[in-house]
């Protein structure tokens, strides 16, 4: 449930008029991370040196 | 009257901070506890002892609060990637997975962890964390407050002004123009790991000359209010994932320094990364300076707080006492990252009505030495263990006798310096001492300095009397006449980062004894902790750093450790 609070939160701080546009990427690069996830594909991508990100 | 936990996590330096109706009750970074050294995972046990330090529940806290607004770093990572395509391609599967598989959810994650409702976990903004951990923490009742970083959501830079309970951000600099990425990029070209190679580079710069000045300025304006802005060609941080400035850089400064490999002073080589290290010094010096003036403009008060990583720049904290423009100058002890979850803490607190905290005088916020514990395991190990009635004597008497000791008293210190809590001691005078600690204990480069830990009304030192010292987050010059006596504390550019120890200090029994025994009131003191270890947190580290490193004896309270004879 505590998710659905998060997906909600999200979906509103997105829907500001100055940010609507990002959410079809946002929704590419959920399904981009769940696949990675899924697939354990984390190790065959850059490391990250610096944590920026 | 409200129990707030604040926490940072996820990205370096995880940390958790508990405030109880107003006052800061404990503070621990993660890496103490997992014993794995900038630890960024969310701090489960800092949490756990923050809580049981407080002696309260999970579900008995009010509220918790995360340090930076998740939502708000989703979108800059977001709007970086687009914008830098296609150079962002190779960072945008892992940036993502990293959001959209941890750190999108860790409100979610808080209130699992804390047993608390959701709805009591929140946010603050990433500088606003930082820039209360400085102000609600230094006592002031009105002060300008700096806040410097690499990044938060999207500010890198704020100035704000503190009154009262109120915190107004004055004007920000936003990402990717940042000093924390312009001093962590040339961490990186002068081959040092980033985000903790900055202490090595600032003590490597005491060693150049800045002959370099005119390059680097090349690659930073300063406007005339204060304000910079990065020369982006020169720098990768917002495209490549793997190194954080450009080859144009090399181009500028002559090829990196690779990053293995001991450091020879000696050579021409090496001692042209010095002067790029006393460059970059002089430099990032200069846009303090700057921002420190706009700071005083903008605000009008004559008192200075500072937070953020930069912050931990001890000589340019120094730069800045030594203008003039401040009357009283604070830093947060632990001004990274870990920093954050206290701001968030004490900002959560002011959420709920609390009164503001005491004044910051102490660091020893963590979990206390179980000294039986470190007893029954040296024990376990056939160490030679003896208790004694007056350790400040026993101990006064080997540093005098030139032995290296380690001292573990009361709880553990907030942030990354040893304030006696958990640290290493020895005589302030012998340089081979000096020598022995970095080559056989520490094992890190020769130019790394030492501090002295002394009483407030030492008359060694200049400049002593203020805010900073009592936390080592700035520099003080030694006294010509007191060089000889403090050779192995003295930075080659004649400055030492003092810590003055208040009455109470976990180190005044010592520095009092030595000075009951006729000798100057100072020591040597440099954290307990071996190359690339988190500081000692429990007394059973404390013995495995005793059986590991040579070093004469180590004192837990009033107990003593050494190796079999």
């Amino acid at each position: 449930m505590s998710h659905l609070r998060t997906v909600g939160d999200l979906l509103r701080h997105f829907l500001h008029a100055q940010r609507f546009f990002l959410i079809p990427l946002l929704l590419v690069l959920f399904v981009a991370g769940l696949l990675l996830i899924a697939t354990q594909g984390l190790s065959y991508v850059a490391p990250f040196v610096y944590t920026l990100f | 009257m409200a129990a707030v936990l604040g926490v940072s996590a996820y990205y370096h330096d995880a940390a958790a901070a508990l405030v109880v109706d107003g006052q800061v009750v404990a503070a621990i970074q993660e890496e103490r506890l997992s014993r794995i050294k900038n630890d960024p995972s969310l701090p489960v046990r800092a949490i756990e002892a923050c809580l049981r330090l407080g002696g309260i529940e999970g579900p008995e806290l009010d509220a918790v609060v995360f340090y930076e607004h998740p939502y708000a770093k989703l979108e800059r990572v977001m709007v970086e990637l687009v914008r830098g395509f296609p150079f962002t391609l190779r960072q945008f599967p892992r940036a993502l997975a990293g959001q959209m598989g941890t750190k999108l959810w860790v409100l979610d994650q808080l209130a699992a962890c804390c047993s608390v409702p959701r709805d009591r976990v929140r946010f603050c903004q990433h500088h606003e964390s930082h820039a209360a951990s400085a102000f609600y923490a230094s006592g002031y009742d009105a002060a300008a407050v700096l806040t410097v970083d690499g990044v938060g959501e999207q500010v890198t830079t704020a100035i704000w002004h503190g009154e009262g309970r109120a915190l107004r951000c004055v004007s920000e600099i936003h990402y990717p123009h940042s000093l924390g990425l312009f001093y962590a990029a040339l961490t990186a070209y002068l081959g040092f790991p980033v985000n903790s190679g900055e202490h090595e580079v600032m003590g490597l710069a005491s060693y150049g000359e800045p002959r370099f000045v005119e390059e680097v300025e090349r690659l930073i304006s300063v406007e005339s209010d204060g304000s910079f802005a990065l020369s982006l060609p020169h720098f990768a941080h917002h495209r490549d994932p793997r190194l954080p400035f450009a080859s144009s850089l090399e181009r500028l400064l002559g090829p990196r320094r690779a990053r293995r490999g001991g450091w020879d002073l000696a050579s021409e080589g090496d001692r042209r990364y010095a002067d790029v290290a006393a460059s970059l010094q002089a430099v990032t010096e200069r846009v303090l300076l700057g921002l420190s003036a706009r700071a005083a403009e903008e605000t009008g008060e004559a008192a200075l707080c500072l937070a953020g990583g930069v912050a931990l720049n001890a000589v340019a904290n120094g730069r800045m006492w030594e203008q003039g423009t401040w009357s009283r100058m604070f830093v947060q002890p632990a001004a990274g990252d870990a920093g954050g979850a206290l701001g968030a803490a004490l900002v959560g607190a002011r959420e709920e009505g609390d009164p503001p905290p005491a004044p910051m005088r102490d660091v020893a916020l963590g979990v206390p030495l179980d000294v039986g514990r470190g007893v029954a395991l040296a024990e376990q190990l056939g160490l030679r263990v003896e208790r004694v009635e007056d350790p400040a004597q026993v101990m006064a008497q080997k540093i005098l006798e030139g032995q290296v000791v380690a001292q573990c008293v009361g709880r553990f210190e907030w942030g990354p310096r040893a304030l006696g809590q958990r640290s290493l001691l020895a005589a302030p005078s012998d340089v081979a001492l000096r020598e022995r600690i970095n080559r056989s204990v520490k094992y890190r480069e020769p130019f790394r300095p030492f501090a002295p830990a002394t009483l407030r009304s030492t008359t060694m030192f200049d400049g002593v009397d203020n805010d900073m010292t009592p936390f080592m987050t700035t520099v003080c010059p030694v006294r010509a006449e007191a060089r000889e006596a403090l050779a192995a504390v003295t930075h080659v550019d004649g400055t030492a980062r003092v810590q003055t120890v208040r009455p109470g200090g976990a180190l005044e029994p010592l520095l009092s004894t030595l000075e009951g025994m006729g000798h100057a009131p100072v020591v040597l003191n440099t954290s307990l902790n071996g190359a690339g270890e988190p500081i000692v947190a429990s007394a059973e580290d404390a013995v495995a750093f005793l059986v590991s490193h040579a070093i004469d004896g180590l004192f837990l309270e009033d107990v003593i450790l050494r190796r079999p004879s």
